[in-house]
């Protein structure tokens, strides 16, 4: 009986194609939980990285390198320690 | 009788009952049982009971079989979809070298509706502590009746919060958002401002640029599965994350403008200063700072009156640093030259009724050196030489009575009254400064034109690569000779030699003016320094104003001055402007030893 085969193949690819729906749709579910917990990470990741170059900024504040210069003993110039080289001097040395 | 046996027993077994005559003993006659009722109640509960079962097929047919949709999507929804607000992260704000001076992290708030807490008191106390809040005031807060909603704590860090959430008490929430950073704190608080608990800006930049920095947020539609999870999304309106702006400061700059301010306003016990740098190229603001500040960190330690950005927000009376401006005019219209003698002996004039005196009489000086030596009797003489249009023209050009469009907020115009007002004697009392107010802002920007070879740019407090636009005010010879004249005022012989720094040329002009109160001059004074370095090929103008100093010495070159010298030393080093060795030999030759 053709007619009776030709249902059960339709049959047969229905159900396959329902199935195939389901997955992919939970594939595509999955994937999309995924990308949520990815995203979330970045997130977290360029707050990270925002409070990290707040903390650069205050590591590299003026005014904790000047206390930091001056325990190891340095001073700000003064001309009594200031020699100017002339530029012609300057390309002299290697 | 037509009764079934089903639907009347006991009242027809009652009957038989009675019709046998018999009493088994089961039960005695009942009245309410010989009650016959009427048949048709039992139908009408029955017909009841149909209609009821007809309503339901109808509204089951109605919601499944497509005639409404919207009811049950709606139910559906509410059970996995959620609407979620998207916060929009605030710009950040960096100096013109990317240092970050103001950025948002995230923090939480936490809230909590009174009447479904149930804690204990241990878990308050713990709470309390946590969130660094007297024990107290919690229960205090967790007692008021009449509010369904109430913030324990606000701009708290996450990990803080993290720890509340791991107590799981109920009616105990917290909620996303963020806290503002400002590392360099006092150092630039009053420019950049501030921003509230919800993180808009409330003044400074952080007001001025609110549309660029404050971004939009947006609303996500979110299905979530059994879990938890977000498994499918939708967005209903994007969020629009706030722009980063990149400012002309310079923190390097910023930083030595900053603390030498105050030393300097403490070291002479002034009521406060600010200090203005500008780039003299574009016009940029490289820094701009005043004392007494606030640290941003600490809200509750505020004074309303520490919040100004007293270089843009506050007016004063200048004084001699307008003195320049009358004698380029003065050039400008060639009525003098340098050179021209100003017989400004014996110290003082009298201007219809009014006395214009000097500190000393000084006898007869070069233009040149009127100013150098900031004779006030010289000054007013040439200024009288000078129709008062054409003294008003170049006092506008350069910025004076008008707001600067710098971006900052609160930008004063000062005053400046109209050329035709003004009296003899106003005329030159304002060729020296006393009758306009400007703010030290404007001040400094209106040097930019004897720093630049006669024309003048606007003021940017914003990082721009294109050079802007420069206005035409003096010819280039005009403006050269004042700057020599400005020179000449740091010279030993001019009011500004603490001025100088060792290595550079410096160029400037004092200024000490009386402060007005209650309409009279008082004996408090403004002093200020306004200059440039190097004299000849100018990088930067500094303006430096400390408000009533207290100190034995007061005036401009012994209060301002030297705060302009250790600025403009510091700057020139950090923008690696090379030193010309005659000025430093120069200056090591003052300090006592010879140069190496």
């Amino acid at each position: 009986m053709p007619n009776r085969i030709i249902v059960a193949v339709l049959a047969a690819v229905l159900m396959a194609s329902a199935m195939a729906l389901v997955t992919s749709r939970h594939r595509a579910r999955d994937l999309f939980a995924d990308l949520e917990a990815a995203q979330q990470l970045a997130r977290q990741s360029e707050a990270e990285g925002n409070r990290l170059r707040i903390e650069l900024g205050r590591a590299g504040q003026p005014a904790a390198i000047e206390a930091a210069a001056r325990r190891l003993g340095m001073r700000p110039i003064d001309p009594e320690h200031t020699a100017l080289l002339p530029p012609a001097a300057r390309s002299a040395q290697p | 009788m037509k009764r079934s046996p089903d639907s009347g027993q006991s009242v027809a077994t009652g009957a038989r009952k009675r019709r046998r005559g018999t009493d088994p003993g089961r039960g005695t006659a009942n009245p309410l049982l010989q009650v016959r009722l009427p048949a048709w109640r039992s139908r009408m509960l029955l017909f009841g009971l149909f209609c009821g079962f007809v309503a339901l097929a109808g509204r089951a047919v109605y919601l499944q079989g497509g005639f409404s949709t919207r009811f049950l999507l709606r139910q559906g929804e509410a059970r996995y979809a959620r609407t979620l607000d998207v916060a929009a992260t605030r710009g950040t704000i960096t100096d013109r070298n990317g240092v970050v001076l103001a950025s948002s992290v995230p923090a939480r708030g936490i809230w909590a509706i009174p009447d479904d807490v149930d804690a204990g008191a241990s878990d308050l106390a713990r709470i309390a502590r946590l969130l660094d809040v007297p024990s107290g005031e919690l229960h205090r807060r967790l007692a008021a009746e009449d509010r369904s909603f109430v913030y324990l704590k606000r701009q708290v860090e996450p990990d803080v919060a993290q720890r509340i959430e791991q107590f799981n008490l109920s009616g105990i929430h917290t909620s996303r958002e963020f806290r503002r950073l400002y590392p360099e704190g006092p150092i630039t608080a009053q420019l950049l401002g501030f921003t509230d608990v919800e993180d808009r800006g409330q003044d400074g930049i952080e007001l001025a640029f609110e549309r660029t920095l404050g971004g939009r947020p947006g609303l996500r539609h979110l299905i979530k599965d059994r879990l938890g999870r977000a498994v499918e999304d939708d967005w209903v309106r994007e969020p629009i994350e706030g722009r980063d702006i990149r400012l002309s400061i310079d923190n390097r700059i910023q930083y030595i403008a900053f603390s030498a301010l105050r030393s300097a306003v403490e070291g002479s016990q002034a009521q406060g200063g600010s200090i203005v740098v500008l780039d003299v190229e574009s016009g940029e603001i490289l820094a701009l700072t005043n004392w007494p500040s606030f640290d941003p960190a600490r809200r509750d330690r505020m004074e309303p009156h520490n919040l100004r950005n007293r270089a843009v927000t506050d007016t004063f009376e200048p004084g001699s640093t307008l003195k320049p401006f009358s004698i380029a005019t003065a050039l400008e219209a060639g009525v003098l030259t340098p050179q021209s003698p100003i017989q400004t002996a014996p110290g003082w004039i009298r201007i219809g009724g009014h006395a214009i005196t000097d500190t000393t009489s000084h006898g007869v000086l070069t233009v040149e050196q009127v100013l150098a030596k900031s004779s006030n009797v010289g000054t007013a003489k040439i200024a009288l030489q000078l129709p008062a249009q054409a003294l008003w023209d170049t006092l506008t050009a350069v910025g004076f009575g008008q707001a600067p469009h710098a971006g900052l907020t609160g930008a004063v115009t000062g005053r400046l009254r109209p050329p035709e007002s003004w009296r003899e004697i106003e005329q030159a009392t304002i060729a020296y400064g006393y009758g306009v107010s400007v703010s030290l802002l404007q001040l400094a920007r209106a040097y930019l034109v004897f720093a630049r070879d006669g024309d003048i740019v606007p003021a940017s407090v914003m990082r721009s690569e294109t050079p802007p636009a420069a206005v035409p005010v003096l010819r280039r010879e005009t403006a050269r000779a004042v700057r020599r004249m400005l020179e000449l005022a740091t010279s030993d012989e001019g009011t500004a030699p603490s001025a100088r720094v060792s290595g550079y040329p410096v160029a400037g002009k004092t200024g000490t003016a009386r402060k007005l109160r209650d309409g009279h001059y008082s004996d408090a004074y403004v002093a200020s320094f306004v200059g440039f370095a190097p004299a000849s090929d100018a990088r930067v103008v500094i303006a430096v104003m400390i408000d009533e100093p207290h100190g034995a010495r007061y005036y401009g070159g012994d209060v301002a001055a030297p705060v302009f010298s250790q600025v403009a030393a510091g700057t020139l080093q950090a923008l690696q402007v090379a030193p010309q060795a005659g000025a430093l030999a120069l200056a090591a030759t003052e300090s006592g030893s010879g140069a190496r």
